[in-house]
């Protein structure tokens, strides 16, 4: 009985290496074979871009089969980082959110593209997914962040629309005076919402502010911010966050049902938008888009450029892809982050990596999207910050801040106490660690 | 003797085995891992007892610490009253006694989701029926509920405690229905009020009933996660962050599971320590 047992465990081992030796598909790759790649993507029947880009990359590469693999949207990350660990993830997958980049690519969860990435030519948004010099990933879609507003709303509230000249200042202004002209005007709608994200506040507070850093843990750069927020609220111009938190408030519903006048959100809005007027879930009525109102006004106007933030939402490569696909993969990173791609994307209302004048004129050119110049302005211009930038503590330090985000805004604690406190949790829990 | 083992053996492999690749396997690594650094990619890093001495100088995690004893505190007893008080007026014979069982068992198979949101709305604290209701009855400031550091954590506790009283009720019922008639009899004879017959004859027959409702309900109070993590997300703030939510957060939204694990096994130890000791005090009650 004794000898058995590491006669099993030799015979066990031995079996795993032949196994092991059986997935390896070393034999050299012929460009025209046939090939199947698999790709994740969430929520597949109500986010049509992964089957957008897979028909429109399989109609150039007949040879090529790009299956959709399906995830939930809102647990996209954890149930990949399972799938990588236990060697199932798809052979392409999506980094959803940038402040994950750092785990999957310092865990050798991505294969260099930077040769895919060299033939893209210019692409702004490939820097986050480079590391000394390689790219891990490439950037199919960056969405920046504006200002949506409600025309017919402005027009009732006998108040001046946006013109593009608007710092922060001029926003709380306007919302109150929207808020004062409605509730006149018999409506129940407010001047603004600002959703409960913690990006609604601190995302332009941190693209903005000059000099601001997130992983200074140095947070003096969102008092600013935050006092104007707690202002709309106590003023009743937007709802508080203790009414959209426990209310589950959608940004869908607070303005596509007209509710609010104006709306600071990100570009993937659009197609949000468009969809629910066809679905009914949405008014029909006039709107149009201005650029995020500015921190001064040095970067306010249109012959300015104004500044905003946005994560890229970009694709890598599993390493544990089978050697005969790696080309298809990379001939698919290519394609997605191109300008064939991007129309594609512009065309079902999604904002791709480069925004070309053909993009946005495939944008405008759909059913219900504004046609005036300062929607076209602030879709096209502005100067994109990253929300996440790439590091180990960006996740650690963006759940401090994401506390502190509800505590302010709840009225909990004073601004100045809150943001003491999160600089020193920050220093002391996370970037000291 | 040997086919008898080997049949033994056979009945009860496949439960064996399923708790040995789903439980023990998983419990054994994450005492190693708690001594490692780990984001899951890769190997694990041994890094001794770092883990644990960088839990003494964290401050989130004492304030978790600090969240799950209030909770547990004011729950168990909260819960225990709550639902022995239930299950005492449900004893009765009366009409329609099943259904009114049935409607207090309701919230515990609810949908934690469902249960989250429906309270959060009547919590809200300017369009909730809650506050309304104190309004009403002359309460100027009513509070904040979920959504103010200092009543979010009462808001859960109460919460929490309606989700569970119908289970406990249930384990009190059933402990309620051993108790000999005769004793209240007897008790009825000498001229017993009932609050005498409630702590001289009720609350002793229910001694084994309580002391398990008792170990269930600390276990279930250190571990409280779901209720939370749907309700407040340990906000506002970290005003309602537990243990077991900062486990979830260190692990899967940091990727720092090897300091989550260090805390996954502080939390076992609290859990396993009071367990141990009201087993003892128990014990020595018995005797």
């Amino acid at each position: 009985m004794k000898r058995a047992i590491p006669a099993v465990i030799g015979a066990a081992t031995a079996l795993t290496l032949v196994l092991a030796g059986c997935g390896g598909e070393d034999e050299p790759a012929d460009p025209n074979a046939p090939v199947t790649i698999t790709l994740a993507g969430w929520s597949l029947s109500s986010t049509p871009e992964f089957k957008t880009l897979a028909d429109g990359f399989m109609a150039t590469h007949p040879n090529v089969t790009v299956e959709l693999k399906e995830y939930d949207a809102a647990n996209y990350d954890t149930q990949m980082t399972a799938d990588l660990a236990a060697g199932t993830a798809p052979d392409v997958y999506v980094l959803k959110n940038l402040k994950n980049f750092y785990t999957y690519q310092s865990g050798g969860q991505l294969l260099d593209v930077s040769d895919t990435a060299k033939d893209l030519g210019s692409v702004p948004a490939l820097a986050p997914y480079q590391v000394d010099g390689k790219a891990y990933a490439v950037p199919y879609r960056q969405d920046s962040w504006v200002l949506f507003y409600n025309k017919e709303l402005f027009g009732k509230a006998k108040v001046a629309p946006p013109d593009g000249s608007w710092t922060w200042d001029d926003y709380t202004a306007a919302a109150k005076q929207l808020t004062t002209g409605l509730r006149a005007a018999g409506s129940k709608a407010t001047g603004a919402y600002q959703h409960i994200f913690q990006s609604t506040v601190q995302g332009f507070a941190l693209a903005q502010t000059p000099n601001a850093d997130l992983l200074s843990g140095d947070f003096g750069y969102l008092r600013p911010y935050y006092e104007r927020s707690l202002e709309l609220q106590a003023v009743g111009a937007q709802p508080t966050f203790g009414t959209a938190k426990t209310n589950k408030l959608t940004y869908q519903a607070q303005f596509g049902k007209q509710q609010a006048a104006m709306m600071p959100m990100g570009t993937w809005y659009v197609a949000a938008l468009l969809n629910q007027r066809k679905s009914g879930d949405a008014d029909r009525f006039e709107w149009g888009i201005a650029p995020a109102p500015q921190f001064d006004t040095s970067t306010t106007g249109t012959a300015a450029t104004p500044v905003t933030f946005g994560d890229p939402t970009g694709m890598g490569i599993n390493p544990r892809i089978g050697k005969s696909k790696v080309a298809a993969a990379k001939a698919f990173l290519g394609y997605v982050a191109g300008q064939d791609a991007g129309k594609a994307l512009a065309g079902i209302g999604i904002t791709p990596a480069q925004v070309t004048d053909a993009v946005t004129a495939a944008l405008f050119g759909l059913d219900g999207v504004p046609q005036d110049d300062l929607s076209k302005f602030a879709y096209a211009t502005h100067t994109i910050k990253p929300e996440n930038p790439v590091s180990k503590h960006t996740a650690g330090v963006q759940n401090v801040l994401d506390e502190t985000h509800s505590v302010i805004l709840s009225n909990s604690k004073g601004v100045e106490a809150a943001l003491n406190e999160a600089q020193n949790r920050a220093k002391n829990e996370v970037i000291k660690q | 003797m040997w086919r008898n083992t080997l049949a033994g053996w056979s009945f009860i492999l496949p439960n064996f085995a399923g708790f040995a690749l789903l439980t023990l396997v998983p419990v054994v690594v994450l005492f190693y891992l708690a001594f490692t650094n780990w984001n899951v990619f890769g190997v694990a890093e041994w890094t001794g007892t770092a883990n644990f001495r960088r839990m003494w100088g964290d401050a989130s995690f004492w304030t978790a610490l600090r969240n799950t004893v209030y909770y547990t505190v004011f729950h168990i007893p909260l819960t225990m009253a709550a639902s022995l008080g239930l299950a005492l007026l449900l004893n009765r014979k009366l009409r329609g006694v099943r259904f009114f069982r049935t409607v207090a068992f309701l919230p515990y198979i609810t949908s934690i989701v469902a249960i989250a949101v429906v309270w959060n709305q009547l919590f809200s604290p300017e369009y909730g029926p809650v506050n309304a209701f104190l309004g009403a009855v002359g309460i100027g400031h009513p509070p904040g509920w979920t959504t103010s550091a200092d009543w979010s954590m009462p808001a859960v506790i109460i919460v929490g405690t309606w989700r569970y009283m119908g289970y406990y009720m249930l384990l009190f019922l059933a402990g309620l229905q051993t108790i000999p008639t005769q004793l209240y009899e007897a008790a009825q004879l000498d001229g017993a009020t009932p609050w005498q017959r409630f702590v001289n004859v009720t609350i002793p027959g229910l001694r084994h009933t309580t002391f398990f409702v008792t170990v269930m309900l600390t276990i279930e109070s250190f571990k409280v996660f779901d209720l939370i993590l749907v309700m407040t997300d340990g906000g506002p703030g970290q005003s309602t962050l537990v243990l077991s939510q900062y486990i979830y957060q260190k692990g899967f939204e940091e990727n720092q599971f090897g300091y989550a694990s260090a805390v996954s096994i502080v939390l076992f130890a609290i859990c396993f320590g009071i367990t141990v000791i009201q087993f003892m005090v128990n014990k020595r009650r018995n005797s």
